[in-house]
């Protein structure tokens, strides 16, 4: 009996350390092949170099593709947070008739094929015969990106204790004054965390930005699939690398201001 | 519960207050609503109608209705076979996902270490924020015919000749489902946690095993999960365009490829609208499908 049980939790470790290994060792692998020398992907690795590097670093497709993501996943970042912030709040407190029909056309981005959102954006452009503004593809990450805030800051909200801002109202302060200071700082880590999760969203966004991007102004994924296309070398896990390091410094800022266990809890 | 609360603070103004503070928060709908309705209503709205026409209304004089770009549709096998590929592989990838995912949420709904729990959690997060292409790109050196299995398995001596690992369907669904197992996981996890663990306790102590009181009382009642889990990855599964494009190379062909194909080289956007309203029809037929046979199961079960 002893034994089978043992038996029973070894099988169930063991299993899930096979699924963790399964989805770790991929990404370490990369960065094996980020400095490996040789000028194709051959395993076992052969050396250390840091050329890949360098050569990541002196192409402006790439360098000026990172920058343009960075730009377009800030500015997503702060739109969300607003937009999304606020329609949770309407959702929550406003007693609006129809709020579960608007929580479900907010949150069907999710579950909508993201392919279709991309192509009816290129579609509506094309017909307004805007082309292609790079507030236009801002717009469309913001559209996929914004749930995830609403998500996040509708979680906070429907945790946090009504009492505190009804206590406030009668201890003589003003509407406005209860929101500055109960409601927004009780619905804060909701709202960062979910703005976090957006710029995540629109850094590595692909199906909505392959229709959206001009040719020249294309942001990092596009332009690495567009290399990976033809050429499978290590600059593409050297930009790997960096492109993991700018979104781990954003999970590290994340811990560092909220803490991994609040975000956990949409 | 808060109205009672709020009423014995102060019966009358209070509730005049919070009717009137509620008018007023309502209003902070609206930012969402515009952007809804101009970025995503109007487009998808906009995609129905161009599904439609004969051409672009704005350059185009001429335009008239047509049912020609869904006859095209199912007048090649080229098309439905596409779908029928599309179709299979989110169905596959959902599956795979599910049965690696639900081990994973299981311990980490069950762990009760703070640090172990935090520890499973960057596990399950550090490959989302690694992003599709540089996932892709890791599965390519990993499968490719000098990749590292390959390399691996001729210096065992288990086969010769490197195997056919991708540019295929199998290399395109171990891909994917890499990709889409964090989802599930997340998913899985807080509904696994929000059921009772006592109530597995309780079953245990009547005689069940281990096995059976999992069996038979957490797993039907984290049903809602593995649902909420299954659609999304079913729906970014059959959504995908660089993992079939670059894993599967010429053996895989999917909607969203030809899709894309139609906007870039063959300049389509009609037929483009057709596939991509297609492909929106099957996959809601899909998720309603999905959602009663899960009611039916969970009817079962009760």
């Amino acid at each position: 009996m002893r034994a089978k049980v043992g038996l029973g939790a070894i099988a169930y470790f063991g299993l899930n350390g096979a699924i963790l290994f399964f989805l770790l060792a991929p990404i370490a692998i990369v960065s094996v092949f980020a400095v490996n020398p040789t000028p194709y992907i051959s395993f076992p690795p052969v050396g250390f170099t840091l050329v890949w590097f360098a050569k990541f670093f002196a192409n402006p497709d790439f360098i000026n593709a990172l920058w343009l993501s960075l730009k377009v996943a800030a500015a997503v970042l702060v739109l969300s947070m607003l937009i999304g912030a606020t329609a949770a709040l309407a959702l929550a407190r406003g007693n609006l008739p129809g709020a579960r029909l608007a929580t479900a056309l907010f949150m069907s981005p999710l579950m909508l094929p993201a392919i279709l959102t991309g192509l009816a954006l290129f579609q509506i452009y094309l017909l307004a015969g805007i082309g292609r503004p790079i507030w236009g593809l801002v717009m469309g990450h913001t559209v996929v990106a914004v749930p995830y805030v609403i998500r996040t800051t509708l979680a906070v909200l429907h945790n946090f204790d009504r009492r505190l801002e009804e206590a406030a109202a009668a201890l003589g302060a003003n509407p406005v004054r209860v929101f500055v200071e109960v409601t927004l700082p009780l619905i804060r880590p909701g709202v960062i965390a979910g703005g976090i999760f957006a710029f995540i969203v629109s850094f590595d966004q692909f199906p909505v930005s392959l229709f959206l991007v001009v040719p020249k102004g294309e942001t990092l994924p596009v332009v690495l699939f567009n290399y990976m296309k033809f050429d499978l070398d290590g600059a593409i896990a050297a930009a790997s690398m960096v492109s993991i390091a700018l979104a781990l410094s954003v999970v590290i800022l994340l811990e560092w201001i909220i803490g991994l266990r609040a975000y956990l809890k949409l | 519960m808060a109205s009672n609360l709020a009423g014995r603070v102060s019966p009358v103004s209070a509730g005049t207050r919070r009717e009137r503070k509620a008018t007023a928060v309502g209003w902070l709908i609206g930012p969402a609503l515009l952007l809804f309705a101009l970025f995503f209503l109007l487009p998808l709205g906009v995609l129905g109608v161009m599904a439609f026409l004969s051409g672009n209304p704005v350059n185009a004089p001429a335009v008239h209705f047509t049912l020609r770009h869904f006859e095209r549709f199912f007048g090649d096998d080229l098309y439905p076979e596409a779908l029928w590929a599309t179709l299979r592989i989110g169905f596959l990838t959902t599956l795979a996902a599910l049965l690696l995912g639900y081990p994973l949420a299981h311990l980490m709904a069950r762990a009760h270490s703070r640090i172990g729990h935090a520890l499973l959690l960057m596990g399950v997060i550090a490959p989302m924020l690694t992003g599709i292409v540089v996932r892709t790109f890791a599965w390519m050196t990993l499968l490719q015919d000098r990749g590292v299995i390959n390399t691996m398995l001729v210096a065992l001596g288990v086969t010769e000749k490197p195997l056919k690992l991708m540019y295929n369907e199998f290399g395109t669904i171990v891909a994917l489902t890499h990709i889409y197992v964090p989802f599930m996981v997340l998913t899985l996890a807080g509904v696994i946690g929000r059921v009772d663990e006592r109530l597995e306790e309780a079953a245990r102590s009547l005689g069940a095993t281990r096995w059976r009181a999992f069996r038979e009382v957490t797993l039907p009642l984290s049903l809602p999960g593995i649902l909420a889990g299954s659609l999304l990855v079913f729906a970014l599964s059959i959504s995908a365009y660089v993992t079939p494009f670059l894993m599967g190379g010429t053996d895989v062909l999917t909607l969203p490829m030809l899709i894309y194909q139609q906007v870039s080289s063959s300049f389509n956007p009609n037929f483009a609208g057709a596939l991509g309203l297609i492909l929106l029809a099957v996959s809601l037929a899909v998720v309603i499908a999905y959602n009663k046979v899960l009611a039916g199961l969970a009817g079962e079960g009760a």
